[in-house]
């Protein structure tokens, strides 16, 4: 058992991403009430960018944050209109559709990933990485790897962020208001589409940061997505969906279950391990953990 | 629509049929014979995948579980208890249907969009453990004893997908059913209301989708005499019947076999002329279904019957009544 407390510090520092992850996730749902396919792929496509820019310019990932921030914001701020068409269109199930988009375009993303970048695994190269902290007293002794310790403080810093951009700007009283009423907001002076493009771009861009970290941490390949968006999706089922405050014991919990599978047990269970406790949730409360959500 | 020209189209469908029945009597050309039976498989898989999509309501991407647990269970049944085929294949389609009634339960409490999230990682994680069990040989899949019989599988396809095309046309189009899975995709609530047991029509949809894809697995595994996990449970069968669907035209029967044939065409061109170019594939899967999505929500088929329409209302005529399936549904439940 001597490395049963690392492996439970380890998942609650990767778990701290995944929070990221999935509150980005259901924002936008929250506003669209459309789930996007493609965010593995968001991920995934933010990871190769930072991996790419720091083997060019030979900065560290983390400076480079912003900047790829920055390009997907406005990568996904552009695409926004088209799924807004199709949500907003008159025939046939509209919200299905937007849905079949997104996954058009995490088929495409792939697909793309992979002729551009290759099927190899890479990771990204940053100062953090190899550092680490150590303690021990007695025979019970922990690691702290610099770059997990990074990604938590990251994970803080961009909650905090969002938090205060939801609750203390005019933005996310307008984001909140649209996500109650859309008509009524409509009336009260907010503008429907470029709030739903600009939570799109918040949305795409704070993906895409989280992919270089995840990059950093673990390791980035072309067919990574698809993991992550099942990822995103239990964390959020997990946690109850529409129920925000559920989310950071549910990303934890699944960081735990990556970290201590990795550990005692074979990796290549834990998407069936997954699995099996999100069917399990699902059959005895369908409504997540703490019974709250929709 | 006046039944009577829903009757027509039956017997065209019926004429189709018989003229593909009479296909391989007069053409012995083996390659040729190879790919109309498996054009005929994924008109199949289209149409199955339509009874959730496009009656229900409920984008099922774990479509390729039944595929592959039909597969499997004929592939097993037959090189490990020697089982004769039919019953092997009989046996594949009641364990899908088992497995659907699995699924299904907790899964269709969930919402539109979760659903087919939470099947689409069932499906992997099937298709994980079929990866890592060593019964099913693993990554390496299973060979079945060969039986060189072209004209043979053509026949059984024939025969499956023909079945699938009516049996769902008599449910869904001629039955109650149909009108009460459109009732549910409309609005549950109402359904509710109506005295409908929405959980229970949807179980019913989803045992009545896996049960001729799990058919259609079982004759492709004796067929092609080799699977592996990422031919029969791999994503690429789901996302092949989604494109077929979507850009055919979902809710209707003859939308997605117009689909079928058109992607399965360019589908057989491009591994004839472009597999050098393989990740080409996806790409243009992805466009494809995006932009169909964008520029023809109600697929081919709705474009071609607007088109008519149009043309055939004469300036100041009363507007045509909408198609079969077609009409428009305001909200999702």
């Amino acid at each position: 058992m001597e490395l049963m407390p690392q492996a439970l510090l380890d998942g609650i520092m990767l778990g701290a991403v995944y929070i990221i992850i999935a509150i980005a996730f259901s924002l936008v749902y929250g506003v669209m009430h459309v789930i996007d396919f493609a965010v593995g792929e968001w991920i995934m496509l933010g990871a190769f960018t930072g991996f790419h820019l720091t083997t060019w310019t030979r900065v560290d990932p983390f400076l480079l944050l912003p900047v790829v921030f920055i390009l997907f914001a406005g990568l996904g701020y552009l695409i926004q209109p088209l799924l807004q068409r199709v949500i907003s269109g008159h025939t046939g199930n509209p919200l299905l559709m937007g849905l079949v988009f997104t996954f058009g375009l995490s088929l495409m993303f792939r697909g793309l990933a992979q002729t551009l970048f290759g099927f190899y695994s890479h990771s990204i190269p940053s100062h953090f990485s190899t550092g680490s902290f150590f303690f021990q007293r007695g025979d019970f002794f922990l690691t702290v790897s610099t770059v997990r310790l990074a990604g938590l403080i990251y994970a803080g810093v961009i909650t905090a962020a969002l938090h205060y951009l939801l609750k203390y700007s005019d933005f996310g009283l307008g984001v909140r208001a649209l996500a109650q009423h859309k008509e009524a907001a409509g009336l009260m002076g907010v503008n429907n589409k470029r709030t739903s493009a600009s939570i799109y771009a918040v949305y795409t861009g704070t993906s895409a940061m989280t992919g270089v970290l995840i990059g950093t941490i673990l390791s980035v390949s072309a067919k990574m997505g698809p993991e992550y968006t099942i990822f995103a999706f239990f964390v959020v089922v997990l946690a109850g969906m529409g129920y925000l405050a559920g989310v950071p014991a549910a990303a934890l919990l699944l960081g735990i279950i990556q970290s201590v599978f990795l550990v005692y047990l074979d990796p290549g269970y834990t998407l069936l391990a997954v699995f099996a406790l999100l069917y399990l949730i699902l059959l005895v409360s369908p409504t997540g953990l703490f019974r709250k959500g929709v | 629509m006046a039944p009577v020209s829903k009757d027509r189209r039956l017997l065209g469908a019926a004429v189709v049929c018989a003229a593909l029945f009479c296909v391989p009597l007069v053409l012995h050309d083996t390659f040729f014979l190879r790919v109309l039976t498996e054009a005929l498989m994924w008109i199949g898989l289209a149409l199955s995948f339509d009874v959730l999509a496009g009656y229900t309501g409920y984008l099922n991407f774990g479509h390729s579980a039944f595929f592959g647990i039909g597969a499997y269970t004929t592939a097993l049944l037959m090189m490990k208890a020697h089982w004769p085929f039919p019953l092997a294949l009989l046996a594949g389609a009641v364990a899908a249907a088992a497995g659907a009634l699995l699924i299904g339960l907790p899964t269709l409490r969930l919402r539109g969009a979760y659903f087919a999230i939470a099947t689409w990682a069932l499906a992997r994680a099937i298709q994980q453990f079929a990866l890592v069990s060593s019964f099913t040989g693993g990554p390496d899949g299973m060979r079945l004893t060969a039986y060189l019989n072209p004209q043979y599988f053509y026949f059984v396809m024939l025969a499956v997908t023909g079945g699938t095309f009516f049996g769902l046309w008599f449910l869904l189009e001629r039955a109650p059913f149909g009108l009460k899975l459109k009732a549910v995709r409309e609005d549950q609530e109402s359904a509710k209301a109506l005295g409908l047991n929405p959980t229970w029509l949807k179980l019913q949809a989803m045992v009545l989708a896996a049960l001729p894809t799990a058919l259609l697995g079982g004759v492709f595994a004796y067929w092609v005499t080799f699977i592996d996990p990422s031919s029969t449970l791999g994503d690429l069968v789901s996302d092949q019947a989604l494109v077929m669907v979507v850009f055919g035209g979902m809710g209707t029967l003859i939308g997605p076999v117009l689909g079928a044939v058109l992607m399965f065409a360019f589908k057989t061109l491009f591994w004839a002329y472009l597999s050098a170019y393989e990740v080409l594939y996806i790409i243009i899967l992805g466009a494809v279904i995006a932009l169909s999505v964008v520029f023809l929500p109600d697929g081919a088929l709705g474009f071609v019957l607007r088109r008519r329409r149009t043309r055939r209302q004469a300036p100041g005529a009363d507007p045509a009544p909408a198609g079969p399936g077609l009409a428009p549904s305001e909200k999702e439940a």
